[in-house]
């Protein structure tokens, strides 16, 4: 598991590599602390290189979702494979995050 | 494969992977292959922090077989059961930020059969390799 974070025009954008599972969950939550507790309003998520999502996965997308949305901050997911983006869509998850094909996309959305 | 596992996460992984590869080695298709990765990691998940309540001391008994055409998986904790049909439904809008139920709703969608016996402790999931889901 490797998380990069750089900022592009006050984004903050990370970019995920490997499985974000029950292992995992943890380390990514905690790689959000800072932007969370600094409020950063913009943060796009790359999951480009992530092969593997599960039910502590999602939830752990969902709790850095709820606070950023504490402070009217907003979260985008890009680069989701048919699989990940499959199970977003099984749990509707989809509903409730805005999931963008390219990096791009997501960046020139907000 | 038959084992009884100790009740500790970081397995999970080690089992998971061993069911992997034994998949991939028989040549089931990839798309396939995550269905069943993500069914059993959540049915052993389920199995050691609901069922056994992350308690060290208890195991999780867990048994595969498979054939040509599908694999059945069976998840037994040694917990108090539980009513797999009083579920909360994740999918609804007003639980949607919330975390219970999304294994389950995920092991019901992504695997073809799924049964419980004894109280909930067992679950026991058939995937199909070679058929559209029915």
């Amino acid at each position: 598991m490797r998380i990069k974070q750089n900022e592009v025009n006050g984004i903050s954008v990370y970019r995920v590599n490997g499985d974000i599972d029950i292992k995992t969950s943890p380390e990514v939550k905690k790689s959000f602390d800072d932007d969370i507790k600094l409020k950063q309003e913009k943060i796009v998520v790359n999951l480009k290189d992530v092969g593997y999502v599960d039910s502590s996965g999602l939830a752990t997308l969902v709790e850095i979702l709820k606070n950023m949305r504490a402070y009217g901050g907003r979260l985008k997911l890009t680069n989701l494979s048919a699989k990940v983006k499959g199970l977003f869509e099984i749990t509707k998850l989809d509903k409730l995050f805005d999931i963008f094909g390219e990096e791009d996309e997501a960046l020139a959305s907000f | 494969m038959k084992a009884a596992i100790v009740n500790d996460s970081h397995l999970l992984k080690e089992v998971s992977k061993k069911l992997i590869a034994a998949l991939r080695e028989k040549g089931v298709n990839e798309d396939i292959i995550f269905d069943i990765h993500v069914g059993f990691e959540e049915a052993l998940r389920n199995a050691m922090i609901h069922g056994n309540r992350s308690n060290p001391g208890k195991k999780v008994l867990i048994e595969m077989e498979m054939d040509d055409n599908k694999v059945v998986i069976y998840v037994e904790d040694e917990g108090g059961g539980f009513d797999h049909g009083n579920l909360p439904d994740p999918t609804l809008d007003e639980n949607l930020l919330k975390e219970g139920g999304r294994g389950v709703y995920l092991i019901r969608h992504l695997m073809d059969e799924v049964r419980y016996e004894n109280g909930g402790r067992k679950i026991i999931m058939v995937k199909y390799f070679n058929r559209e889901r029915l």
